[in-house]
């Protein structure tokens, strides 16, 4: 037992360095893959064509009504059922990428809704194609109206990441190693106050980033 | 030449246009009048196809507008519109506003674009506010840059859909003077309007329309000093 500190070692803030890193990477891997898929679905949403309406509707009610935790677990099933016994780590970012896309989805079709439709009209009476209009008008209005709600959508799906934890996946993400640490040295309250701040910057990071976005001149000029 | 025929156009169960007939010359400015819900600005749509007809047909230069081969994006380059609600892009400044189509949609390069823009935008009287965003600008210079925005374009053709209405009276002038300008170079145009002075001054023909037909047309002042049919004459009464 004498090999086995119950003191916060050097070592155990490795551990939780590691496991901010993973927690991070998870956010931007499945944050990315569930804008971008999100961004379709709400897309097609908005065409408000019948026969992709409702069944792209049925979706987002689905991933959303869910719990997390056991989509995780049911993707992880379901892929090792097609031969794919793969990395938890794929199998969790898969997940999370399919469960944020019916968030995301959601806030796009609202962005996009809430331009005016006189606007998009005016658009496509200068001669401008439907994708230009949508590319050069609907995007940057919609854009205005998204960003906060997309960024709280980012934020909890950073927090989200923790549940992979039922995959056993490894290296563990930042609560797992918090976690593995808390059971050794037994000092719930410090380490996890480690773990909160970490979480904490992370959030602080991709805040931080959203804002010097939103800096931009094409987004300052809407705020006028 | 814009011609239309035998119109008729429903949204759903409502037929708005029932039978439309008009043709408008090149050089012509013809003003159409009538109570609202009538189907005015739902001709002015049809005429550059940002709405479908049931039936009948619209040419303009020849060209059948609701025909399915007809590439709707390039006619539409022939027919500048305006609309009541002034619709500037409230992320571009003044200039980018008026370059956007003349860039995306003429593929025109931007030293093109901007000399383009700095042009109409001083032939509205905007000179002075190349660099400003729609908000810093009073609703009648924001209409004045919709109509430099189309402009822009150099369309053969101007619709213009009530572009005073959403206006304050105060306003309402230096936008009628602008339409007085086009109308002086010979611009085509047909116009929505409820500024029946501004009517009888500068359009060649007055249509009046009640409840999706043009239930009389004739010469500006004749059809305003003396309407032949009693529905035009209640109409006037009540307006003027
Ligand atoms: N997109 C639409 N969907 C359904 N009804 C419409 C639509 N646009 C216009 N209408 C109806 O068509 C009629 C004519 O409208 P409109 O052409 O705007 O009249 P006006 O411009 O003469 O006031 C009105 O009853 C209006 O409610
Ligand atoms: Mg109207």
């Amino acid at each position: 037992m004498n090999n086995i500190s119950t003191t916060f070692t050097a070592n155990d803030l490795l551990l939780m360095l590691q496991g901010a890193g993973v927690t991070f990477l998870l956010t931007i891997v499945s944050g990315i893959g569930g804008t971008v898929l999100g961004f379709l679905i709400g897309w097609g949403r908005s065409l408000r064509a019948p026969w992709l309406y409702y069944p792209l509707g049925a979706y987002i009610e689905i991933m959303r009504a869910v719990p997390l935790i056991i989509q995780f677990v049911l993707m992880n099933s379901f892929m090792a059922i097609l031969g794919y016994a793969i990395n938890p780590f794929l199998s969790g970012i898969i997940s999370l990428t399919l469960y944020i896309a019916a968030y995301v989805a959601e806030v796009v079709r609202a962005g996009i809704d809430a331009v005016p439709h006189p606007m998009v009209r005016a658009a496509r009476g200068l001669g401008l194609g439907y994708i230009q209009a949508f590319r050069l008008v609907v995007v940057p209005l919609g854009l205005k109206t998204v960003l906060p709600a997309w960024t709280g959508l980012m934020l909890g799906l950073m927090k989200d990441t923790s549940l992979i934890a039922v995959l056993g996946a490894s290296p563990p993400e930042l609560l797992r190693s918090s976690q593995i640490i808390i059971t050794r040295i037994q000092e719930p309250l410090a380490v996890l106050t480690g773990a909160g701040a970490f979480y904490f910057i992370m959030c602080w990071l991709i805040t931080l980033a959203v804002r010097r976005y939103e800096q931009r001149p094409l987004l300052q000029s809407l705020g006028r | 030449m814009i011609k239309i025929e035998e119109v008729r156009k429903s949204f759903g169960n409502l037929e708005v246009l029932k039978g439309i007939d008009l043709t408008v010359d090149k050089g012509e400015v013809v003003c159409l009048i009538g109570g609202s819900g009538s189907g005015k600005s739902t001709l002015l749509m049809c005429i550059n196809a940002l709405e479908s007809i049931q039936s009948g047909r619209i040419e303009v230069d020849g060209i059948d507008v609701h025909a399915p081969s007809t590439d709707k994006n390039k006619l539409r380059r022939k027919l500048g519109i305006v609309f009541q609600q002034f619709n500037a892009f409230p992320h571009l400044t003044a200039r980018e506003n008026v370059a956007l189509a003349p860039r995306h949609v003429l593929g025109l390069p931007k030293s093109e674009t901007n000399q383009l823009a700095e042009h109409y935008l001083a032939h509205v009287g905007l000179g002075d506010k190349l660099d400003a965003y729609p908000t810093q600008l009073s609703g009648g210079q924001q209409q004045r840059l919709a109509i430099a925005r189309a402009l822009a374009m150099k369309p053969d053709y101007m619709l213009l859909d009530e572009v005073t209405s959403a206006l304050d009276p105060e306003l309402v002038g230096e936008v009628l003077d602008t339409l007085r300008l086009l109308a002086r170079e010979g611009m085509t145009m047909i116009a929505v309007t409820h500024e029946i002075p501004f009517a009888r001054e500068v359009a060649d023909r007055v249509a009046f329309f009640h409840d999706g037909v043009i239930h009389e047309i004739g010469p500006a002042r004749d059809l305003i000093s003396s309407p032949q049919r009693t529905r035009t004459r209640d109409f006037l009464g009540k307006i003027l």
